[in-house]
């Protein structure tokens, strides 16, 4: 029994006092852990954000090629009929072919061609069709035009394939010609540079070459076992054809290899430049010079453009340059650096705001490829889902709150709404397909189907939420209306939902923000087509935001993973703004009280 | 014994009885589940008189009150036995609209419950629903009538567009009054009106509940013996779901019949 007088004096006993130090730690480290939390998850969001941006801000640009175009009334309107659909259908395609292959003609070769093509976008010449179909005045004129540069040029010029360097040239150049090459002789530090990777690189090559040939031993050195235990004629026999075999390999590894090393330490080393090597460029006027083979005083080189009489190149008449990234490490090739390299020395390079990527719809070419498709399918989708899910959720949440008297049958639908929230977002998507398009037979890949899809999946988070925001209406608001001779349903909608409604505005929108974020369901339903006109309604085509950036992760070109930022950019960006209206709503509806 | 009783008292005056009953309960049973919480209680409420309702916490008095309204259908639990009539009229028969009824016989409640609207919209609340008034002009009449009477009408007349929250809890209650008036009830229910009020205000909705005697029949529930002999004209004491006593206040209060009644208002139990 204590008592209780003599229990206050406790309080101050040196077992409370210990007790009372491990409960300040305790408080202590507790807050230590949520402000540790919350750093690590500001760093979590901080290193996403700034990683999405940055490779984001890649597709913020497009690149276009000027160039002076004489528009011969000859090529694309033969009968000179002025008629914008006879101007249609000539082949502007060729046009701009011709046209390139006017401007490089080294670019010969059947494959040097197509390198060449694709400087330009496949849909440069359809917006130069466009333009001269507005205006046939133009035939016959020599125009201004940039044309759209394709995203491997793009990609080049933002530094995406590594850089062109050019090091310090000093001296004469001197060219002699062999034949379909040239020989050059000149002095940079490229060619120290570029000799001593060669070095290494034939070293390697040598190791490599050894490696090959310990194999060979070791297979002659199993069948010098073999033979010495050999019992028949015939394995004997096997066995030594095998040890001649093995060792006339290896005999020849080693010399390959041994011939590897004496290149490698000859002075006077004259080699191929390799794929797997930088490439060096030497440029001199308009003339490209495509070193093929160097050695420590120049090399031979493939000359790409008109040589002049003059073989002995001045200095500060010719620059030496290598790429940063071997031919095997980027896509561009070496044509299309020196290229693009002319066009850039030429002023020919334009850089302007993509503003394409937010207005035209989806396409195969990354440069051409646009999200406005998909934002606008995103609209219609989230507009069939909010009209479908807040009046239903927020019905069937006032009548299960307000109006069901709690029997059973309630109290087992409540439970499975409550699962329903659960349930994986595929499983919405076969419903969907199997319901809404198998047997109701709404449109496949339509906003209608997604928004109904999506609106069966959030119903269940907004009308939990909504009845949780039902509950907490206090009791006395009801009794008031009641009191005064208002109508259950006047109670409901006049007291209630309004005291109730930024519950379910929330509950709505974390709904919606799931709906907006979601890619499986919509998948199931057929959503993930390749749709490049923009939906005009909730029954045509269309993809969504999330759909399109699962769709651009996955294609291989390296300017699809920017448009993948920027898309997911856009995504975000839209999710605020529907949060933002969702608060604002909020506010008005709270402040009204 | 406790129905003969009832009929002694109010037996007294039976020619005020027979003109002035406004609403009658007999035999009225009140069950929540299983707990027996009314039991067979019988008492007249006159017209234009205020009649208060005492006993201690949990006797059954709020039950009773919120049975005459019929507030006890929003407890699903909740069972009434018996008759109570309106002016003859039975407010349990299948016929009648509790909606209807409970515009007749309004109520206020123990706390300040006032919607989370303006002030305005508070007390025409109750007009618009029923439909009482025609125009805009009209109602804005009934709303400065009611608040008026409530005598809340100088203090908010000039924010009649501020929140009704916004008000202190005394006039708060005084707008849940005028919200009640608005209504143009001719039963008035009062749960504990004064409960959660300071004495200033107390006093203030005593003598409103005193002027409202001209136009309705009030009903009130209190704890305090004090307010109930202030302000009421008939007193029925309840106790543990019966209804022990009832009589004119005067009476009850100076003559009790029953001892539990004497007990009680002396403050030997409750």
């Amino acid at each position: 029994m204590v008592s209780l007088t003599k229990l206050s004096l406790r309080h101050d006993s040196a077992q409370n006092t210990a007790r009372l130090k491990r409960r300040r730690a305790a408080e202590k480290r507790l807050k230590f852990y949520g402000l540790a939390a919350i750093v690590v998850s500001a760093l979590a969001l901080f290193t996403l954000v700034w990683s999405v941006a940055g490779k984001a801000g890649m597709a913020l640009t497009e690149t276009y090629v000027s160039m002076s175009i004489p528009l011969h009334t000859a090529e694309l309107d033969p009968d000179a009929t002025g008629d914008p659909a006879a101007i249609g259908r000539a082949n502007f395609d060729g046009f701009v072919k011709d046209l390139l292959k006017g401007e490089f003609p080294y670019a010969s070769g059947r494959s040097e061609r197509r390198e060449l093509y694709d400087i330009l976008s496949s849909g440069a010449a359809f917006e130069l069709r466009d333009r001269v179909m507005a205006d046939p005045a133009l035939i016959g004129q020599t125009v201004e035009h940039s044309l759209l540069a394709s995203d491997l040029v793009d990609l080049y010029l933002k530094g995406d394939f590594g850089q062109l360097i050019e090091l310090p040239a000093t001296g004469f150049m001197h060219l002699t010609p062999e034949g379909d090459s040239v020989s050059v002789q000149f002095d940079s530090p490229i060619l120290i540079e570029a000799m001593d990777a060669l070095r290494l690189s034939l070293r390697e090559q040598a190791r490599q070459t050894r490696r090959q040939a310990s194999y060979e031993e070791n297979g002659r050195a199993f069948y010098d076992a073999a033979l010495a235990e050999a019992e028949t004629d015939a394995d004997r026999a096997d066995a030594e054809a095998q040890i001649t075999a093995r060792t006339a390999a290896r005999d020849v590894l080693l010399a390959q290899a041994q011939a590897f090393e004496d290149q490698a330490d000859a002075s006077g080393l004259d080699a191929e430049l390799g794929l797997d090597s930088p490439s060096i460029l030497v440029h001199t006027g308009d003339v490209w010079l495509h070193m093929t083979h160097i050695n420590a005083s120049g090399g031979r080189a493939e000359v790409w453009g008109e040589l002049e009489e003059n073989l002995e190149i001045q200095p500060g008449q010719w620059r030496a340059a290598f790429t940063e990234l071997s031919s095997h490490q980027r896509k561009i090739t070496d044509l299309q650096i020196a290229i693009v390299e002319t066009l850039r020395d030429n002023g020919q390079i334009e850089t302007r705001f993509n503003a394409r990527f937010f207005t035209s719809g989806d396409s195969r070419e990354a440069e051409l490829a646009g999200i406005w498709g998909a934002v606008v399918g995103t609209f219609w989708t989230m507009l069939v889902t909010i009209l479908l899910a807040f009046p239903l959720g927020a019905a069937a949440a006032i009548y299960l709150e307000e109006f069901a008297p709690k029997t059973r049958i309630t109290g087992f639908i409540e439970v499975n709404i409550n699962n329903l929230a659960a349930v994986p977002s595929i499983v919405f998507g076969l419903l969907g397909l199997s319901v809404f398009i198998g047997f109701f037979g709404v449109p496949r890949s339509a906003p209608l189907a997604g928004g109904l899809v999506l609106a069966v999946m959030t119903l269940p988070t907004i009308i939990i939420a909504a009845r949780a925001s039902i509950q907490a209406v206090p009791p006395s608001i009801r009794d008031a209306a009641l009191g005064l001779g208002a109508s259950k349903i006047q109670t409901a909608f006049h007291h209630v939902m309004p005291l109730a409604m930024p519950g379910i505005l929330t509950g709505t929108i974390i709904g919606m923000a799931r709906a907006l974020g979601e890619t499986a369901p919509l998948i199931m339903i057929g959503m993930v087509a390749f749709i490049v006109d923009i939906p005009t309604g909730i029954t045509d085509n269309a993809t969504v935001l999330p759909v399109q950036v699962f769709r651009w992760a996955d294609f291989p070109e390296r300017a699809f993973e920017y448009r993948t930022a920027a898309a997911i950019c856009v995504l975000l960006v839209f999710l605020v703004l529907m949060n933002g209206f969702a608060v604002f709503l909020r506010k008005r509806f709270e402040r009204r009280w | 014994m406790e129905t003969q009783l009832m009929n002694t008292q109010t037996a007294t005056d039976p020619r005020q009885i027979s003109r002035d009953i406004k609403m009658s309960a007999r035999g009225v049973d009140v069950f929540y589940g299983t707990n027996h919480a009314i039991k067979d209680v019988n008492v007249d409420i006159l017209d234009n008189t205020v009649t208060a309702f005492i006993g201690p916490s949990g006797c059954g008095k709020s039950t009773f009150l919120r049975c005459l309204n019929r507030m006890n259908d929003t407890i699903d639990i909740c069972r009434v036995q018996g008759d109570i009539k309106l002016d003859g009229n039975d407010i349990y028969d299948a016929k009648v609209d509790p909606v209807q009824l409970r515009a007749k016989v309004g109520m206020v409640f123990q706390k300040p419950n006032p919607f989370p609207k303006s002030i305005y919209d508070n007390v025409a609340y109750g007009p618009r629903i029923h439909g009482l008034v025609n125009n805009r002009a009209e109602l804005d009449d009934v709303v400065e009538q009611s608040l008026q009477r409530a005598s809340l009408w100088k203090e908010v007349k000039d924010r009649l567009d501020a929140p009704g929250t916004s008000l202190s809890g005394g006039q708060q209650q005084r707008l849940c009054i005028a919200r009640a008036i608005a209504t143009a009830p001719q039963v008035l229910l009062m749960d504990e009106p004064a409960s959660s009020l300071d004495p200033i205000a107390t006093a203030r909705i005593e003598e409103l509940i005193d002027e409202l005697r001209n136009d309705f029949s009030v009903v009130i529930v209190t704890h305090s013996m004090q307010q109930a002999a202030r302000v009421s004209q008939k007193t029925a004491f309840f106790h543990m779901g019966d209804l022990v006593e009832y009589g004119d206040t005067t009476q009850i209060f100076t003559n009790p019949v029953d001892q539990r009644t004497q007990d009680y208002i002396t403050g030997r139990f409750g």
